[in-house]
Order: C-alpha cells, then structure tokens, then sequence
C-alpha cells in the first residue's frame, strides 16, 4: 500500500505541481484581465442598444440585476439597461439567449419606454452558418420585430404573411428554419419575464401606459 | 557553445530550422487549419501569429524546465497542460485588449491548443534541451509560422480587396476577386505558394 503511493506520487508529482502553477496563473489572468473583458461586452452591447434606440443617449444598467429563468429552466440574472435622452425615459435594452444551429444566439433587445413595443435586436455573438442561419443578422429579418407589440410573436413560412407588415408574426428566413425559431423563441421566452420583473420593480405601468 | 555534429551552434541551426528547413506550414504542412481560416486579411494572420509565438515560447520554457522530471506516461498530458493554461491566457488578453480581432478570430485563438507545431516542438525540442535553446526554437518556429501566414494574407488580402493594412494598394479599377476571402482562395493560395517553394527548393538542391 505504502509503497503504491510511493509510486503514484514518485510519477505524478510533477503533473500535481503544474497544474497547481497553471492553475495560479489562469487565476491571476482572469482577475487581472475579467473587468476589463465584462466592461468590453457591456460596451458591445450599449453600442448596439445605441442603433436600436437612436434617441437614448446614455444608458445606466439598473442598480440590482434581475432574475429571469433561461430557455434550461436553470435561474439566470440578467443586467437591463435604462435607456434616457436628457434624463427622459425612451426604452430599456437587456440581452437575450436563444438556442441556434451551431451554438447559443445572443441578442441584444430594446423595447419602448413602456414595454410596448419592440424597438428592435441585434446580434451580439451568433456562430450560425455564413449565408443561412447568419442572415438573422440581416435587415430583412430583422426589421420585422422593429416597431412589433412587445408581446408573443409567431414564426409562419415563405408566403403565409408579408414581412413588410410590422406585427406578431414573423416570417421565418427561407433554408434556415432553426436560426429564425431560435430569434423568436428568445423573444417569446424572455420578453414576459423582463416585462413582468420591470412591472414588479414599479420601473413600467401594468397597462398600457408606463 | 553547444554544436550540432555539423559544426553548427544549435541556436544558429535552432533558427534555420524554423525559418526554413522546417518552416511548420510550408515544409511541415503542420498548423493549416489557422493558416487557411484566418488569411483572408493581414491584420487577423498576424494577431493570429503573434499568439502562437507566445504561446510556443511559454510553453517551451515551461517544459524544458521540467524536462528531467518527465515520465513518459505523463509526458503529453502535461504538455497539453501547459498549452492550454498559455492559450487560455492570450485569449483572455485578446479579448480585454482586441475585442474586435478576438471575434474576428473566433474559435481559431483557442483551437491553438491542439495546433500540432507546439506538441511537435516541446516534444521535439523543449523535453530534451535547455531553456536558451528552447526559447530560440519557439521564436524561429513561431516567426516562421507568422510569415507564412503573413504571405498568404498579404496576397489574398490585396487580390481579395485591392487593399493591405486596409489600405487601397491596388487602382480602384481592379475587380476585387471575391473568391479570395472564400475558403476556395485560400486553399488555391496555399496551393500555389506551396507549388512556387517546391520549385525553389529543388532548384537550389
């Protein structure tokens, strides 16, 4: 016995001692460089926010994250920035997860002061394939949400509804089904949830005015 | 100073490997999976190159350090340790200081861990020989790696776009070739630039 943990240490102290050293400088890079990479995102995402609500011109996440459940059911917090021009309200902008093709989608969303309607998403990481799934990115599909009730949206195909009409129903991009669900899919699963956390917080109205 | 059997000092012999004899992707055709997905342009290449020299130099030091207390058992694993622990950190530099160019990147800075020219050169070089010697390799291989890289973005960057560092270098009047940007040129390039340096080679031997 005592000689097998002889062995086993004789062998592999070495691999014990580089891992504890690999290990204390991943730590002490991720705390070095881990603001800096979270101010970064936050940057990306503001910016983004910035298209969709080109009236705001600041936006200041709120003090306390809130709790919303993802598409796993696992809780996750999440960080809604207010968007304000000269200390008025004009919307909010949080981000959203769906599930695509290749991997997980993320969208940055902004909604109207009062969480009526949809200002629009952008793509905040997507690895969807160039030229199908990737055109979630595109200005067709996405200016079908511009300007939509901030409440359930319907993906329909090619052909059951015009694009060009702004409402719940969305048409989904031709060949890549499952990148065009995952957009909507996100929406439908978050929008309630952000809207419901903002109306508890007493930040939006319950009806239809804030 | 340490010599190679044929009279030559192992950093001078360490510096020609990388740059020439060996030179991983022209010679070796190791490292292609950055060397075709990242040229399209020369900015990404030569990020793309500058993490691999540093992560080649680290882990070189890293393992010749440790050479004597090698087991052969644990030989790999440990050397996919010290890769990953010096990938990880150039990706995490990138993306606190290059944001853009860590997404333009992609999945490419953390695939460096299983890029095949840094197991080859700590198995090859750093296990068996000093830190000095060790660092001249990392930097030979690493420079050499980089300008392959640099070669063929150079040409499919400016047949690609007419531009270089984003600078209109050919007239306005050129057709951009689009396939350049494609994966198609950048196999067709690779192809070539291969094809050209075989025909050196053997002209000179």
């Amino acid at each position: 016995m005592l000689d097998s943990l002889k062995r086993f240490a004789q062998e592999s102290w070495l691999l014990v001692a580089a891992s504890l050293v690999c290990g204390l400088l991943l730590a002490a890079t991720n705390a070095a460089l881990g603001p800096r990479i979270e101010m970064n995102k936050t940057l990306k995402l503001t910016s983004l926010a910035a298209n969709l609500l080109p009236e705001a011109t600041s936006f200041t996440p709120l003090p306390e994250p809130i709790e919303v459940q993802g598409l796993d059911g696992r809780r996750e917090s999440a960080v809604v920035f207010k968007a304000t021009a000269d200390d008025r309200l004009v919307g909010w902008a949080f981000k959203v997860t769906g599930s695509g093709f290749a991997d997980k989608i993320e969208l940055v969303t902004a909604v109207d002061a009062s969480f009526q309607k949809l200002a629009g998403y952008d793509v905040v990481t997507s690895s969807e394939t160039p030229g199908f799934g990737d055109q979630i990115k595109d200005n067709y599909y996405r200016s079908q949400f511009s300007g939509a009730p901030a409440d359930k949206f319907t993906l329909v195909g090619g052909g059951a509804a015009n694009p060009q009409e702004i409402d719940s129903t969305i048409v989904a991009i031709s060949g890549a089904t499952i990148s065009s669900t995952a957009v909507v899919q996100a929406m439908n699963h978050y929008l309630p949830q952000f809207k419901e956390q903002l109306q508890q917080k007493g930040l939006i109205g319950h009806g239809s005015n804030p | 100073m340490a010599a190679t059997p044929d009279g030559q000092s192992v950093y001078a012999e360490a510096v020609a490997t990388g740059l020439w004899r060996e030179i991983p992707v022209f010679r070796m055709l190791l490292g292609t999976c950055p060397t075709l997905a990242v040229t399209a342009a020369i900015k990404p290449a030569l990020t793309m190159g500058l993490c691999v020299i540093f992560v080649l130099v680290c882990s070189n030091i890293m393992v010749s350090l440790m050479r004597k207390g090698l087991r052969p058992h644990v030989r790999i694993l440990l050397f996919t340790l010290t890769i990953a622990a010096f990938v990880t950190i150039a990706d995490l530099f990138l993306r606190a200081y290059q944001p853009a160019m860590s997404e333009a990147l992609g999945p490419y800075v953390p695939l460096i861990i299983v890029n095949c020219i840094i197991i080859w050169r700590a198995e090859a070089r750093a296990s068996t020989s000093g830190v000095l010697v060790s660092i001249v390799d990392a930097l030979a291989m690493g420079a050499g790696f980089t300008i392959a890289l640099c070669v063929l973005a150079t040409i499919r960057e400016i047949l690609g776009t007419g531009r270089l560092f984003e600078i209109q270098v050919l007239p306005k009047a050129f057709p951009a070739w689009a396939a350049m940007g494609m994966p198609v040129g950048a196999f067709l390039t690779f192809g070539f630039v291969l094809g050209f340096i075989n025909y050196v080679s053997r002209k000179r031997s």
